[in-house]
């Protein structure tokens, strides 16, 4: 780096890789259309306007510069949310892991089967040493959620889950097709965000790449009925979930995701009852009973609402 | 004490004169900015991320500085011919070599003043705070993992004939100590001996450079740590500055100059 | 006139670099001194160890044996050098300072105050006419001025003993005039100039006692006109004490 001449070239290519990576990031310019005449871009699409979509295009940038890897910095970098919400404290490939295997700001979204057990408080185990022991100051050593306080306790600040947020989308821009992705970002962009024009683009985008994702239609669905409160869109979306996840064939692979379709019947019930649909709600449940863990519940549910029909008559 | 200030004067001088911080710094504002200016749902609170990648950068940027200035030092001299006017005059070859130690390593001190500067008022702009005990924290701690490097490199350039040589394994032991130091003895556990031993022996005697990475307390804004764990990382890192220099003197003490 | 110069039986060896074997003798016992006030010349054809008589007395190499002392002190204590100005003969200095940041430097070190400093670079710099390039970088300087700032480095704490070697080395017949000028009113100041040479009519002219040395050895010492004896001059008397024999020439 001795002549100002090198020094100029690496300052322009460094400004050019840095403006791509932004400009692929931005959502703003996801939707651009080119005039009718021709002369400008603009984001109002009119009948004869060729629409581009830059999201696909910044991607494909992912694509050509990383190949096949993106999905594994894509796994990395929701790993990353992940340790985002946790503020830091996060197990290593050294520690145990068995209370982190799935994610506890995925698992704390309520629609995902979760394979942890095991003390998610001391993953870091008893010190082993004056080093260890005198090296735990300076590191995270708490078990916090971002979402009750973080690092600070301050439950008023509970907006700062919002953090998890860039890595989030970074992972799903290197890695389109895991639907998880988008069904967190999606949940804390609406519960605690409140976001939620932003959580149904993203979702939206979410079934662009992934048309048969029951997930992302569950928590679409969750998203009319609990924000929008559009109880037709909301039942819509649900059933067409439970048909794609009857479309699954597999009985291990439907086996595996049984909870999920144990939230959607259930929410489905939920939305009946209070529509005053009641022997639908009833049948949604008996469906949910059929995968349910705790088929107990479901029952006492069904009595009630048979009672209630009964009381009708 | 009076010849250890006139040299690290010279080296302060050449650093800033020397267009690597400039451009590191430039490269790192630039970065950020950019970073900055990314959209991520509409929410214009969202900083954390930004905090990682601007302290990623100096992190980088500084281990650069550090070790790349502090490697060419007596190579430069001796390659230059400047070591022997230098030489001729009324100084040891302890004082060069301590001076040579305090105009790295307060070289280092500058820049990182700079950085966490930038740092600290880029996350302002996202966050509307300004954890000042947790920036001086950091930046102290930072400053004096510098040191160990600085010290560390410095001896390594009497060793190692190459400047680029003793860099890339200076460069090598930092990475392998920040990213693995910690978890040396479990690593060691689970191997057999003798290699167990080794390892083991390794986990005692290598600087432990991770004490002094606060980027995830900063990040993720903990609370301010207890000044006197503070203090005695402090002490450890001087210590390891003194055996690092110490080895210095020794192997610079018999070595021929001309 | 007391000795400032000294040096017992000096022995230097080194490890032989290309056979790996063996050590190679630089200085076999050279008993040398150089007294107060007076001009030394120290000669000798290339590699009769020259160099590494002046490396000893700096303290860049150690003795193998003997010693060698600067005004009574060891050479290996950096003291010893508080009195003394080095000219190396090919200078090379910090590219990035300046002549005045260079003497500044360089003046610290031999402990000068800052008062003392900014009376003595201006006039160092106007003995070698530096004064107008003084802001300027070293690294802008033409050889003949980086040799003349390194004059001035030389003379920055007033050394009673200055130690050249091979000062003209290198410097157009102006600039070679220029260092006898300066080496002569160092030596009417009293100062000692202990330097080595190829130029045998410039030793003579300036010199007042020479030494002469060859392989190692210490083969003449003396005035002037005690090492020419019955020759017509120096170098004709230093052709002869190095064993130096004619060759007739081979016809081609």
């Amino acid at each position: 780096m001795n002549s100002p001449r090198t020094s100029c070239l690496l300052l322009i290519a460094l400004l050019v890789f840095c403006f791509g990576v932004g400009a692929a990031l931005s959502p703003q310019y996801q939707f651009m259309h080119l005039t009718v005449n021709g002369k400008g871009w603009t984001t109002q699409p009119d009948r004869q306007s060729h629409r581009l979509d830059i999201s696909r295009a910044g991607g494909d940038i992912f694509n050509v510069v990383l190949g096949d890897s993106r999905r594994m910095f894509a796994q990395s970098f929701y790993v990353k949310a992940d340790a985002y919400y946790h503020s830091g404290y996060y197990p290593s490939m050294f520690d145990n892991k068995e209370a982190f295997q799935t994610q506890h700001m995925a698992e704390d979204t309520g629609a995902v089967n979760s394979k942890n057990h095991g003390d998610e408080e001391s993953f870091l185990g008893p010190e082993r040493n004056w080093i260890d022991s005198f090296g735990r100051h300076f590191y995270p050593t708490r078990h916090t959620h971002l979402d009750e306080g973080g690092a600070s306790g301050d439950l008023s600040g509970s907006e700062k889950v919002g953090e998890i947020l860039p890595w989030l989308k970074l992972s799903a821009d290197l890695n389109p097709d895991n639907p998880q992705t988008y069904t967190v970002t999606a949940f804390w962009l609406r519960e605690r965000m409140h976001k939620t024009a932003e959580a149904e683009a993203f979702l939206h985008e979410g079934l662009r790449n992934n048309p048969d994702s029951y997930d992302i239609l569950f928590e679409l669905g969750r998203l009319y009925y609990e924000s929008y409160h559009d109880t037709t869109r909301a039942r819509n979306v649900w059933e067409a979930a439970v048909q794609k996840w009857f479309a699954i064939g597999d009985p291990e692979v439907m086996k595996e995701n049984k909870i999920v379709f144990e939230q959607i019947t259930t929410h489905l019930a939920q939305l009946e009852e209070d529509a005053g649909n009641l022997p639908r709600a009833i049948y949604w449940l008996q469906a949910a009973q059929k995968v349910s863990i705790t088929a107990g519940d479901l029952q006492k549910r069904i009595d009630e609402i048979q009672a209630k029909i009964s009381a009708q008559k | 004490m009076k010849n250890i200030f006139a040299v690290a004067g010279v080296v302060i001088k050449e650093l800033y004169r020397r267009k690597d911080f400039y451009v590191l710094f430039i490269v790192t504002v630039l970065i950020c900015l950019v970073m900055a200016s990314v959209n991520v749902f509409n929410d214009a609170k969202v900083a954390r991320y930004l905090k990682e990648i601007c302290l990623l950068l100096v992190w980088m940027s500084s281990l650069v500085i550090a070790v790349t200035t502090t490697a060419r030092q007596i190579p430069a001299e001796k390659e230059n011919r400047t070591l022997l006017p230098l030489l001729a005059k009324p100084i040891s070859r302890p004082e060069l070599i301590f001076g040579k130690f305090f105009g790295c390593w307060f070289a280092c001190g500058l820049t990182l003043l700079v950085f966490y500067v930038f740092f600290g008022m880029l996350s302002a702009t996202k966050e509307h705070e300004w954890p000042l005990l947790d920036y001086l924290q950091a930046a102290v701690m930072h400053w004096f993992l510098l040191g160990i490097i600085v010290a560390m490199s410095l001896l390594g350039s009497l060793v190692f004939a190459a400047p680029s040589s003793n860099s890339t394994i200076c460069f090598v032991i930092i990475g392998g100590i920040l990213f693995v130091g910690r978890h040396l003895d479990q690593v060691a556990a689970s191997m057999h001996e003798p290699l167990r031993t080794v390892v083991n022996t390794l986990y005692y005697i290598v600087p432990h450079m991770e004490f002094y990475d606060l980027r995830d307390l900063i990040i993720h804004n903990w609370p301010v740590l207890e000044w006197k764990y503070i203090l005695l990382a402090l002490l450890y890192a001087a210590a390891y500055m003194l055996v690092f220099l110490t080895g210095a003197c020794l192997v610079f003490r018999r070595k021929a100059v001309n | 006139m007391s000795v400032i110069l000294k040096t017992e039986k000096l022995r230097v060896e080194f490890r032989n670099r290309e056979s790996r074997q063996g050590t190679k003798v630089a200085l076999q016992g050279l008993d040398l001194e150089v007294r107060s006030g007076e001009v030394f010349g120290f000669l000798g054809p290339n590699g009769a160890g020259k160099t590494t008589t002046m490396n000893v007395l700096l303290g860049f190499i150690p003795p193998t044996g003997g010693a060698a002392s600067l005004f009574g002190i060891d050479v290996r204590q950096p003291i010893a050098r508080q009195r003394i100005g080095y000219l190396p003969e090919m200078t090379y200095y910090y590219k990035f300072l300046t002549a005045e940041e260079l003497l500044r430097f360089y003046g610290k070190i031999f402990g000068l105050t800052r008062a003392e400093m900014d009376v003595r670079i201006p006039q160092l710099l106007k003995l070698v006419e530096l004064e107008h390039a003084a802001k300027r970088p070293i690294k802008s300087y033409s050889k003949g001025m980086q040799q003349r700032a390194g004059l001035a480095q030389a003379l920055i704490n007033n050394p009673d003993l200055l130690i050249l070697d091979e000062p003209t080395s290198g410097l157009d017949p102006l600039g070679r005039m220029k260092v006898r000028e300066i080496i002569q009113r160092l030596k009417d100041e009293g100062k000692t100039v202990f330097f080595s040479s190829h130029e045998m009519g410039e030793v003579e002219t300036v010199c007042d006692r020479v030494a002469i040395i060859n392989l190692g050895e210490l083969k003449a010492i003396g005035t002037v006109a005690e090492v020419t004896g019955t020759h017509s001059n120096l170098e004709k008397a230093f052709l002869e004490v190095i064993g130096y024999k004619p060759q007739p020439l081979a016809t081609i």
